[in-house]
């Protein structure tokens, strides 16, 4: 009977610690899952036409990418997204951009599309309705969706700001293992960037 | 008149050096960031991460510099943690903590792995800076505070946990 006693209280302790543990763990207020799928939406590009990622369908990959014109780490990766574009567009994967920085205007970003000779769609996401949407928090960040809006991959474009330390190309590798017809192998990644600055 | 110049500027070099106090930033990888962490020796810790390309970590200097000031001696030290790579310690880190002013701790991050770094602090974190997480005495993670926050709304947060805050 002790015996029985000590464990019906060894185990209540241990269950309130538990539940201590789990009453105390901190969040950061985002969403620790990514979505499965993405809700269609529209938003109008820098040119005032508006873009529906329904239109896409037919692509092999959608790869939304968000950027900010002022960010020095989005600002590191002008070139490599210019190339990403060229290299993968033929494929049948669509490249577009999200600005959702409400300090950023359209003649600013198309400015500096044109500087950095930009050849994707650029969407500017007022009031960052689509950041919110996708809990989307710096740039440059990517998600990568199918012609059905299932999201197979989020996170960064490689795995350094500097192009000559790069080790891992995480967002070609999963352009290429969807082309491939494969399971992204690592469809989350992350790196540091700048917040995107978001309306009050 | 002209010996005196000599003596005169070495006088000058030695003021300039004791008011200015040296700047150090010193390397941090995981192990030493974890014993950042846990080692408190009595106080709670306010742990900054940012980086010199972020505008919002820049602003937020000048409060991080009086939560130095005013919360020491409460129990409260400061640190801040540059996500910067530690080559551009000399040529952007610390040209900048002399800019601002900043006189309490500063290390830069030498894991070399972004994501490596992120889920050490918090696995729920993307990675944008600045990132402020708040810790007891004993290391425990107590707060995790996203994006630019002003003295008085660490102040609020800080009043949670420090008994002698406010």
């Amino acid at each position: 009977m002790r015996k029985l006693m000590s464990f019906v209280l060894t185990a209540f302790f241990a269950l309130g610690l538990s539940n201590l543990s789990q009453a105390s763990d901190l969040k950061t207020g985002r969403q620790n899952d990514d979505p499965k799928k993405v809700e269609n939406f529209s938003l109008p590009d820098i040119n005032g036409k508006t873009h529906s990622l329904s239109e896409y369908s037919g692509s092999k990959a959608i790869v939304l990418m968000f950027i900010s014109t002022e960010c020095p780490v989005s600002n590191a990766y002008n070139d490599r997204m210019v190339q990403l574009t060229k290299d993968y567009k033929d494929k049948g994967i669509t490249f577009i951009g999200i600005n959702s920085n409400k300090a950023e205007s359209v003649a600013d970003i198309k400015q500096h599309a044109a500087d950095h000779k930009f050849d994707f769609t650029i969407l500017k996401d007022d009031k960052n309705i689509i950041a919110d949407k996708l809990d989307a928090s710096v740039t440059p960040e990517v998600y990568v969706l199918n012609g059905s809006l299932d999201l197979l991959y989020h996170g960064r474009i490689d795995d350094s700001r500097r192009v000559n330390e790069v080790k891992t190309n995480d967002l070609r590798s999963a352009l290429d293992e969807i082309l491939g017809g494969k399971k992204v192998t690592n469809p989350k990644t992350k790196a540091f960037g700048c917040t995107i600055k978001r309306v009050d | 008149m002209i010996r005196i110049i000599p003596v005169i500027l070495i006088l000058t070099f030695l003021i300039t050096r004791e008011i200015t106090p040296q700047i150090s930033v010193q390397t941090a990888d995981e192990q030493q960031i974890s014993k950042i962490i846990s080692e408190r020796g009595g106080k709670f810790l306010l742990l900054n991460f940012w980086a010199t390309w972020c505008a919002p970590c820049r602003e937020e200097f000048p409060d991080l510099q009086k939560l130095h000031e005013s919360y020491l001696e409460k129990g409260l030290e400061v640190i801040g943690l540059s996500v910067d790579y530690p080559d551009e310690t000399e040529s952007k880190i610390k040209p900048f903590l002399k800019k601002a002013g900043s006189t309490f701790p500063v290390f830069v991050q030498d894991v070399n792995n972004d994501e490596k770094l992120i889920n050490m602090i918090d696995p729920e974190w993307n990675g944008a800076v600045p990132l402020t997480v708040i810790y007891d005495a004993n290391g425990n993670k107590l707060e995790i505070i996203e994006g630019k926050k002003s003295y008085s709304e660490f102040e609020k947060i800080l009043s949670k946990h420090l008994p002698l805050a406010e």
